[in-house]
């Protein structure tokens, strides 16, 4: 691994800003560094952590594009910095900043757990059913299509990146968003769970929720795993503006 | 007492909630197309100054009831403009619930269309601010027509245009109805997912494209229908309130005996 | 500094850790999660290819059993599994897969009708039935006989891992993410809960409990070149150890999975294969049936990245700057079948390589390399997961060494372990919790918290010295190097020597900023002295174990060593300033084994240097066999009286299958 050919330089301007300590202010830090062959951001940003400054926090998990912990602002635009490719930068700067919408921990790290956890709750994001079954029998047969179609939206990584894209949920706090729209269509979908529309719709259906998308769209642009946003907001758009 | 228990507590005396805010997004988005397709129709009827002053005289007399009444009934646009005039309130206090609402709030959208550099955000932009516009520039426009229905025609819009100086208004309305229109039908579309067929991210390329187009030809069309009537009230403005008198007279040989004679 | 109590503490929100909290929640405990990252964002998600449980729902898994499974487990163990443990978990496993459905787990279903499949490169005709259609359905893995990997496209551990952290918080567990335990709370040789550290405030907080469960995975992280999270550093393994009396299993049994993609390390799922993708070399020639005649490129983890080492070491690797690689095929499935069941694989390699593996032909082969993947040893407890020194601490999942991948894990089977060890040991845990109290003084929980915080303070007040990231980087050179999938006598003995260095090094380390919070060098630098004894735990225990067994290769002892080395190895670290674990051996028990050691049917013939008892234990076997089934006894009587063993609950009730039924 000696010979790795060594490119061009690159610039990294990083927003620094501990909230937690009072001495800290909000500033933009630049890092420059030579290029490799396939540098991601992940690469880049250890790389400045350990050898330029140790203090510099941000998150990573899987570094795959699989976990959605390191959703940034890369030049402006909402990615997964783990499978951001500093080659697509042509012109080699590379401005990264958090994402907005959720609570800054510091530097790069927001507490994006804590935002999808919320909306988790509120949609009750999980199976509701009464039937009790048998672990040891056969399980309940599901259409091949509509399993599949349950599966497209429980993609959903939660990386966070549709609603830092949202202008709605960055304006607005309290909308669901469309992490949280897509969610509620993902088991309004799913035939194991017992849910009406008209439950669906004390969950959504009001001016926070699936009624306060003004379909800006930018979800469906930004959305890391190519989810179908843009047609299952409006799919529960329909389902629950028709409910009595 | 219901209203007391939702307006405090949030939630219906059943403990439901309130199917109100499902109606208000239908109705914006009802407004919203009425008045989208309205202005369709509206542009078309006023463009007919380009085909000849006559045609724009029949449209203006044939909305005032003349395949009806052989006298002119300004009143019935009065009455279509009332109505417009109603819808176009609904809608704009519906689409208020949209709107940035303190300084913060305009902050934050204001910084993300500029950093996002996002094309459905930036356009979003582009409407919220000609909606806000609209609601001056229409409403004038809408308040006069209301109460001037007679005024309509080859000389008396003219005039209105030139010598009443509406033109710079004219311009400003023009552009905010045209883009506000256009991006809204195209939202409209998507959000509601009218024509997503098969492939919805395709659909939605292609509405984008018929978007774009509707908004150049309407502009275009609107700006060359303006320019006619300041050419015309240009020339007019020195017979000020005089009104048209058709050239021809098609199955309507009346109409022009009673032209002008109601004001 | 603040003193938290619960009756149930898991530390880890993975799969093994959440799946066992339900367990402990809905039986009425409080029941608290401790998590260093968002649970939703743990390792688990990344497991893509899929879950063993024997359903033989699909045509080509039909005829499948808990039986047939329990033998590819022990096989693929290369004999160094606990078998009453694999027992258990066959037998769990079409439970575990079955309530993840009901808990809305979208698996992929059986379609009925024709379907094309490739296999051994043939584009194979497969008809499904009708009576299959809707039932879930499998695909094939290394080292199995059926295909029995059930899946959800190639998301399986995303799709799980959200399936039960939704389960978990409809029960609402109390679950707190970016806390880091540091150490274990204990009294008399058993464990109250743990010292933790709250990643964001920096502040340090006792959690006390009556029982404390570890689910905290793998320590992958030891290595430079590893398919695992950034997050698996064995923080879990750690803390265990330095309790002194907690042992931890089988540290040396790492494995290496054979598609990692190259240079960034990032996992190529085993369903790549199962599907029917090759490995080619430089010549684009498909070596492994060479190899492995039988199994080809799906013989078990341990033998196909031995393989194709081999291969690149006679020089039919692809020459690059990263090293050679070799190529993995998957064009050959054709565009749909890839777009649909290996979409990740597809992102992955477009997102990192530029590659898009559906084009035909050499454009779309992908650069392979094995990595290190999964750590088949760890906190070593009983089957029931408690540990079996130090009590009330349990551990399951990837973290624990349980043990039922022995020397090594057939793909499909962690993924698998998590949810059916949460439910078994999660039972078993919480029965542990319901029926103990927590006696332990304030004093030793602030003596801990205090000893923690000391020690903080200690790394804080350090004036000059060395960094520690070097130090943690030469760490896992050392690891690739030495103690990686070759492994010889000399090598190993370097990386002891020089471990053991660094690991004196690593307590002088200097942290620039004197921050208590918000300070990610502080947690390297508590972080790697604990690395190092773990790593010092791999080395030491693959320096003495002299066999090759399983994942374990030593080019110096080239056979595996029943005589002697049937057995599994034991560390701990009582002494803190020791740089070198304790380690002892636990025997393994030929004749109370259901299948005696005996030949895998892959990997090299004739290398196994043979146990008196084995073939004595055979001839006891296949006499009982013959002599229950004259009698007319069915096989869950004859398993019974071949080798016993209990699962709590209703897990041990036999597994309903289409068109056999409970038979």
């Amino acid at each position: 691994m000696s010979n790795i050919t060594k490119g061009r330089e690159l610039t990294f301007s990083i927003l620094k800003y501990n909230p937690r300590d009072p001495e800290s202010r909000p500033r933009f830090v630049e890092f420059k560094m030579y290029e490799t062959t396939g540098m991601t951001l992940f690469i880049v940003l250890s790389k400045i952590r350990e050898e330029m400054d140790a203090d510099l926090s941000f998150d990573f998990v899987c570094r795959a594009g699989i976990c959605g912990s390191c959703g940034m602002l890369v030049n402006g635009k909402p990615l997964l910095a783990c499978r951001t490719l500093t080659a697509d930068y042509p012109d080699g700067n590379i401005q990264i900043m958090p994402m907005p919408a959720f609570e800054l921990i510091k530097d790069l790290s927001v507490n994006t757990g804590k935002w999808m956890d919320a909306m988790s709750m509120r949609v009750e994001s999980w199976i509701h059913t009464n039937e009790v079954h048998d672990i040891s029998a056969l399980e309940d047969k599901v259409d091949p299509d509509i399993a599949d179609e349950t599966f497209e939206l429980d993609r959903c990584i939660e990386c966070g990146l549709c609603i830092t894209s949202c202008g709605t949920a960055l304006m607005r706090p309290d909308f669901i968003g469309p992490a949280g729209l897509n969610r509620v269509a993902r088991f309004q979908i799913d035939p194991h769970d017992n849910r009406t529309n008209e439950d669906f719709y004390e969950l959504v259906g009001d001016d926070d929720g699936i009624f306060g998308c003004m379909t800006l769209l930018a979800c469906e642009d930004h959305c890391p795993k190519h989810l179908p946003l843009q047609q299952k907001i409006a799919y529960m758009r329909r389902k629950l503006v028709s409910v009595k | 007492m219901s209203n007391i228990i939702e307006g405090y507590l949030g939630v219906t005396p059943d403990t439901r909630k309130s199917r109100l805010p499902a109606r208000l997004d239908w109705w914006q988005s009802a407004t919203g197309l009425f008045l989208g397709l309205f202005m369709w129709g509206h542009m078309f009827f006023v463009s007919t100054i380009l085909i000849s002053k006559d045609f724009m005289y029949q449209v203006t007399r044939f909305f005032e009831g003349s395949f009806i009444f052989d006298e002119p009934k300004p009143i019935l646009v009065s009455m279509i403009v009332f109505i417009v005039f109603a819808i176009f309130i609904v809608h704009a206090a519906l689409a208020l619930r949209k709107f940035p609402t303190n300084y913060r709030q305009y902050k934050i959208m204001k910084t993300h269309t500029v950093v996002l550099n996002h094309d459905d955000t930036k356009l979003w932009f582009v409407q919220a601010y000609t909606g806000f516009a609209m609601f001056f520039l229409g409403s004038i426009h809408l308040y006069t027509v209301m109460t001037q229905a007679d005024k309509i025609g080859p000389y008396a819009s003219a005039d209105r245009v030139v010598s009443d100086w509406m033109w710079p208004l004219y311009i400003l309305l023009l552009l905010a109805v045209e883009l506000h229109g256009s991006i809204g039908l195209y939202r409209l579309a998507v959000k509601w997912g009218w024509f997503d067929g098969k492939n919805p991210k395709a659909a939605r390329k292609r509405l984008k494209k018929i978007k774009w187009a509707v908004t150049v030809f309407f502009l275009t069309l609107g700006f060359v229908t303006l320019a006619a009537y300041i050419k015309i009230g240009i020339e007019h403005k020195d017979n000020y309130g005089e009104r048209y008198h058709p050239s021809k007279i098609v199955k309507m040989p009346s109409c022009c005996l009673h032209q002008g004679g109601v004001v | 500094m603040k003193i938290i109590y619960c009756d149930a503490l898991v530390i880890g929100g993975g799969l093994a850790g959440l799946r066992a909290a339900v367990a402990t929640q809905t039986s009425g405990l409080n029941t608290i999660v401790l998590s260093l990252v968002p649970v939703k964002r743990s390792h688990s998600a990344a497991a893509q290819g899929g879950m063993q449980a024997s359903l033989g729902n699909a045509k080509m898994s039909q005829g499948d059993s808990e039986d047939v499974h329990f033998i590819d487990t022990v096989k693929g163990s290369d004999w160094g599994c606990d078998q009453d443990v694999a027992r258990m978990f066959v037998n769990t496993a079409p439970k575990a897969i079955r309530e993840l459905a009901s808990w809305g787990v979208p698996w992929t279903r059986v379609r009925k009708g024709v379907h094309e499949a490739v296999i051994n490169t043939e584009k194979t005709t497969i008809v499904e039935d009708d009576e299959a259609h809707g039932l879930i359905t499998s695909r094939d893995f290394g080292g199995t006989k059926k295909w029995r990997t059930c899946y959800t496209a190639d998301a399986t551990g995303h799709t799980m891992l959200f399936g039960v952290a939704n389960e978990a918080m409809k029960h609402k567990v109390d679950i707190r993410d970016r806390k880091e335990a540091l150490s274990l709370i204990h009294e008399n040789s058993v464990c109250y809960g743990a010292i933790v550290r709250d990643l964001i405030t920096g502040e340090l907080e006792a959690y006390v409990a009556k029982g404390t469960l570890i689910s905290t995975g793998g320590y992958g992280r030891l290595y430079q070149t590893t398919t695992n999270a950034v997050i698996c550093e064995g923080t879990g393994q750690a803390a265990a150890l330095e309790t002194g009396i907690a042992t931890l299993g089988n540290m040396e049994a790492v494995q290496f999975h054979p598609t990692p993609i190259v240079p960034s390390g990032i996992l190529l799922t085993e369903g790549c294969r199962g599907d029917g993708g090759v490995l080619r070399d430089v010549d684009g020639y498909r070596f492994m049936p060479d190899y492995e005649p039988e199994k080809k490129d799906l013989a078990s983890r341990d033998v196909v990245s031995r393989r194709m080492m081999e291969h690149i070491r006679k020089g039919k690797g692809v020459p690059s700057e990263f090293g050679d690689h070799l190529w993995l095929d998957i064009s050959i499935l054709g565009r749909e079948h890839i777009e649909k069941n290996l979409r990740d694989v597809q992102e992955i390699a477009e997102q990192f390589n530029g590659i898009d593996p559906a084009d035909e032909g050499a454009a779309g082969w992908l650069p392979v390399r094995p990595a290190q993947h999964y750590s088949m040893g760890g906190i070593r407890t009983n089957a029931t997961g408690e540990s079996q020194t130090l009590s009330g601490l349990f551990s399951c999942g990837e973290a624990a060494c349980w043990d039922m991948h022995g020397f090594n894990r057939l793909g499909g089977n962690s993924v698998s372990e998590t949810v059916v060890a949460g439910m078994i040991v999660g039972s078993y845990f919480a029965d542990y919790c319901d029926t103990h109290d927590t006696v332990i003084s304030t004093k030793t929980v602030h003596k801990e918290l205090k000893k923690q915080d000391s020690y903080l303070d200690e790394i804080l007040s350090r004036a000059d010295g060395e960094d520690i990231f070097p130090i943690k980087k030469r760490m896992q050179e050392i690891m690739d190097e030495d103690v990686g999938i070759f492994r010889n006598g000399d090598g190993l003995k370097n990386a002891v020597d020089e471990l053991q260095e660094l690991l004196t090094r690593s307590k002088k380390a200097v942290v620039k900023s004197k921050a208590r919070a918000g300070n990610p060098e502080l947690e390297e630098a508590y972080r790697v002295p604990r690395m190092l004894k773990l790593a010092l735990c791999v080395a030491y225990g693959g320096l003495l174990r002299t066999e090759s067994r399983g994942a374990h290769y030593r080019e110096d002892y080239l056979k595996r060593d029943d005589k002697n080395w049937l057995n599994r190895t034991l560390t701990t670290w009582a002494d803190e300033d020791a740089t070198l674990p304790e380690v002892n051996y636990e025997e393994l028990d030929i004749m109370k084994m259901e299948i005696p050691p005996a030949f895998r049917g892959y990997g090299a013939k004739g290398m196994t240097v043979e146990h008196e008892l084995s073939e004595k234990r055979q001839e006891e076997v296949d006499a009982l066999k013959e002599k229950f089934e004259a009698e007319g006894k069915d096989r869950f009587e004859i398993q019974d009286a071949l080798m016993e063993y209990g699962l709590p609950k209703n897990y041990k009730d036999t597994n309903e299958r289409l068109g056999v039924g409970r038979e």
